[in-house]
């Protein structure tokens, strides 16, 4: 049984990889058991974990009757078949979209800005009396005062309602090419992450299934 | 390709070999240490007991924590004669002491957070060394309870009506005919002209609306986008393709397009299957998009909502097909992949503006103006805040210590 | 009543989610709405699973091209489905844990579902690899100064870097391509990575409160114009 299912996964692994060749009869096949089976796994997860385990356990077990109003407006939702009332599905989606826009507002509010800003404000340098101009090296004042420049002049780039012209579009121009070291950054961080992906598929195919790595 | 996993492979063994050896180094360093330790347990050592065990309710929650402080043993002197301090809770009525935590020496404090709204509660301390205890020290009773209103989050509340409110005044004194300036943002300039390119290949548009539910805000804003696309495909007679991976989507997809097709005056043009439900599986959905793309070749991938690592083959498979593609996604770590593969990125910000920017009204135009108010205050307050702290820092002043520390304060938020 | 309705419900629940943050007593009613919007999807898969259904299905009765290979997903789903409903194969009964060693369900995950997305997955390593070649062609002075972020943090990460810098002297030890790297990503990419989030924040805040007043409405299918 072990040796049929790592065949299978072989044969399902070199099927999708054969994609990066052209479309052909085995990656559609194993693109239509994918979607078929992955679309069966979290439909069985999403009954047992929510249906079931949140909804009826919580009615039953917890005596949350709260809870129905989650299943009134899911039923709601079904509604949208029928097509005189139809109309009646737009008000879970109506109940779904102010509380997602009223949970979030204030959820990126507290971590996206006031967080951020909180962490923008550090001194650039510090001065020691009597001892040296700075306390700190220089890469490290570098640094601090890039940050500060970066965060403000980055800001800028975003403005919509002033034209990047004169003064104020030199400091968009910074605030992009700082954006862009920020894409760069990112994009030579995941690269290596990425291989190893694909060197963890290469060990299954060469060292599980063919045996020639031990 | 092998040759590289191999060698690749023996250079992770042979680290991963170091690494261990090293750990039975360290660990038989440790174990002759811990001999020693074990040595000091044969005599007769009991702690001695922290003192003034204070419980108190923590402010502003549902009663649902308390806080208990006490005045660290006499033994707790870094030298290693105790190894902490365990925390036991009863209610106040019954005498059945259990163990709700341990801090390390040197912490004089914990939080509680497992309490019930007025239900009275006494927390003992004890000194802890290997194995043995001190005598318990007991606090008076405490019955946790709950506060109305949350004032720790004064500041996050001034602060956000400050923010949402310019917004609000620029919606709501938007005067129609009075031109409001917003600068070109590429991406969205860009729509026509590539929903025109598929027009004259005759080829149809893709539209993938992130691979999020309904419940992120990213997907909502890509489906705003749906609706002034769909317009355009609409006007243009041209066929739209969106594959979804969450049903909620593919619901609110339909109720979108169908009707821009409706405003478009071509009801008889809208089908259900324009719309199609793939699976929630991430890969197993771009699995199959990528089988839409190369099978269909869209002339235009419209990439807009949410996007995880999928995001970056998604957008090669469009290059390889010859797509125009626009993207945006609020996502930081998926816009790199975006900027380098497609042709026009919506950046963060620009997605959650684009749909007032395409409707052109002067409320909606507004709300992005409203945008650029709060920028400004965030701008000015890392300007304020970091001069402050420099001259507070540098060169001392009782001023600017008061506003390096009241600028620290009121962003910071207390829970 | 029906455009009003809808209207008047988001923006309630908007602006009770948004106090709620303040009022301890009702501050978990933001946790309490995630409870709601499970289960709401759980009811919402039965229209998403019915529509992959009828989508297979016509493409078969209707033998469009490729229908062959709807039957696979139709097969595919029913299978799975069968064997997380009724639990089949599994050691327990119907009350165990649906994913139990020796169960169906797991073990076509083990030998279907985890291959096939860990292979999706790792097909990135060639995307990253066309996508740098192109990227890296540098056509301009953005795409310039990306490459070169990227290439300093990408030598800064391998022993490459070390050995093509080591020879800077220590009072310029900056320059050396691991440090360089770091201070990168601390400095710069941190900077970008502020101003990119605290937009990102603003732009929500704006797109909320246009959605809860009701000035955005095309996600209910309205003024599209």
């Amino acid at each position: 049984m072990e040796v049929f299912g790592l065949w299978l996964a072989a044969f399902f692994t070199l099927g999708i990889i054969s994609f990066l060749y052209k479309d052909n009869p085995w990656y559609k096949f194993s693109e239509a058991v994918f979607i078929g089976i992955s679309a069966g796994y979290w439909f069985v997860v999403s009954f047992w974990d929510n249906l079931y385990a949140k909804f009826y356990l919580g009615v039953t077990a917890n005596d949350d009757y709260m809870l129905f109003v989650g299943a009134v407006l899911g039923a709601m939702m079904i509604l949208r078949l029928a097509p005189n009332i139809g109309w009646i599905s737009r008000w879970p989606l109506a109940f779904v979209v102010g509380a997602i826009s009223g949970f979030y507002l204030m959820n990126y509010f507290s971590s996206n800005v006031m967080k951020q800003v909180q962490n923008s404000v550090i001194p650039l340098f510090s001065a020691d009396y009597g001892q040296s101009m700075f306390t700190e090296s220089f890469g490290t004042i570098a640094g601090k005062i890039v940050i500060a420049a970066g965060t403000f002049t980055g800001l800028i780039y975003f403005f919509f309602s002033k034209e990047h012209k004169g003064a104020f579009g030199g400091a968009a121009k910074v605030g992009i090419w700082v954006i862009m070291i920020t894409f760069g950054a990112s994009f030579g961080y995941t690269v290596m992450s990425r291989m190893s992906l694909l060197i963890g598929r290469m060990d299954f195919l060469f060292g599980q299934w063919l045996g020639m790595i031990k | 390709m092998d040759c590289t996993g191999k060698s690749q492979k023996y250079t992770y063994i042979a680290i991963l070999t170091l690494f261990l050896s090293l750990l039975l180094i360290i660990s038989s360093a440790n174990a002759v240490n811990s001999e020693v330790l074990v040595e000091d347990t044969t005599s007769a050592f009991i702690p001695n007991a922290p003192t003034y065990v204070t419980a108190t309710d923590y402010k502003y929650d549902r009663g649902e924590s308390a806080i208990v402080k006490w005045q660290l043993s006499s033994d707790d002197n870094s030298t290693g004669k105790i190894t902490g301090y365990e925390i036991f809770r009863s209610e106040a009525d019954a005498d059945n002491f259990v163990s709700i935590g341990v801090v390390l020496p040197g912490e004089n404090s914990f939080r509680d957070k497992s309490t019930e709204n007025g239900v009275s509660y006494i927390y003992g301390v004890v000194t802890l060394y290997n194995g043995r205890t001190s005598q318990m020290v007991l606090s008076e009773p405490i019955t946790p309870g709950t506060e109305i209103v949350n004032w720790n989050l004064l500041n996050l509340f001034i602060i956000g009506l400050l923010i949402a409110g310019s917004v609000i005044f620029f919606i709501t004194h938007a005067k129609r005919g009075k031109k409001l300036f917003i600068r070109k943002i590429a991406g969205l300039e860009a729509i026509d002209e590539a929903i025109g390119r598929a027009t004259e290949m005759g080829r149809p548009i893709l539209f993938i609306p992130g691979i999020n539910d309904m419940d992120d805000v990213q997907t909502i804003a890509g489906i705003t986008l749906l609706g002034r696309v769909a317009k355009v495909v609409a006007d243009y007679d041209i066929k739209i393709n969106m594959p979804v991976a969450r049903s909620i989507v593919m619901t609110v997809g339909r109720e979108t397009i169908k009707e821009a097709y409706v405003s478009a005056g071509r009801p008889d043009a809208y089908s259900d299957d324009m719309v199609h439900y793939i699976t929630d599986e991430q890969f197993g959905y771009v699995a199959a998009v990528d089988g839409i793309m190369v099978r269909e070749k869209p002339a235009t991938c419209f990439y807009l909502g949410a996007f995880f690592a999928e995001s970056l083959i998604l957008a090669e498979t469009g290059n390889s097909v010859g797509a125009i593609q626009i993207a945006g996604t609020a996502m930081p770590a998926q816009l790199p992949f975006f900027v380098a593969a497609c042709d026009y990125t919506l950046i963060g910000e620009e997605l959650f503006a684009a749909s007032a920017y395409l409707s052109n009204e002067p409320k909606q135009l507004g709300s992005l103006k409203g945008q650029d108010v709060g920028k400004f205050m965030a701008m000015m307050a890392i300007a304020l805040g970091v001069f402050g702290a420099t001259i507070a820092e540098a060169w001392g002043g009782s001023f600017f210590i008061w506003l390096d520390e009241f600028m620290h304060r009121l962003f910071t938020i207390t829970n | 009543m029906k455009k009003q309705v809808p209207l008047t419900i988001t923006f309630i629940v908007g602006v009770v989610l948004i106090l709620s943050v303040f009022f301890p007593p009702v501050e978990t009613w933001g946790e309490d709405f995630s409870l709601f919007f499970d289960i709401i999807a759980v009811f919402a898969f039965f229209l998403g699973g019915g529509n992959l259904i009828r989508v297979h299905t016509e493409r078969i009765a209707k033998k469009k091209k490729d229908w062959g290979f709807s039957i696979i997903t139709i097969l595919g789903f029913l299978i799975m489905l069968a064997a997380g409903l009724f639990k089949l194969w599994n050691p327990g009964d119907i009350s165990a844990d649906v994913a139990a060693t020796g169960s169906l369900f797991q073990l076509l995950y083990d030998w279907m579902f985890n291959p096939l997305g860990a292979t999706m997955y790792s097909l990135l390593a060639f995307y990253v690899a066309s996508a740098s070649y192109r990227a890296f062609r540098a056509k301009n002075r953005d795409a310039t100064i990306l490459l070169i972020a990227a290439f300093i943090i990408l030598l800064g990460r391998t022993p490459l870097g070390m050995y093509a810098t080591g020879w800077i002297p220590e009072s310029f030890s900056v320059l050396q391509i691991p440090n360089l790297a770091i201070w990168v990503m601390t400095s710069p990419n941190l900077a970008g990575q502020r101003a990119i989030m605290i937009g990102i924040a603003l732009g929500v805040v704006a797109m909320s409160l246009r959605l809860i007043l009701g000035v955005e409405r095309t996600y209910l299918g309205m003024d599209i114009d």
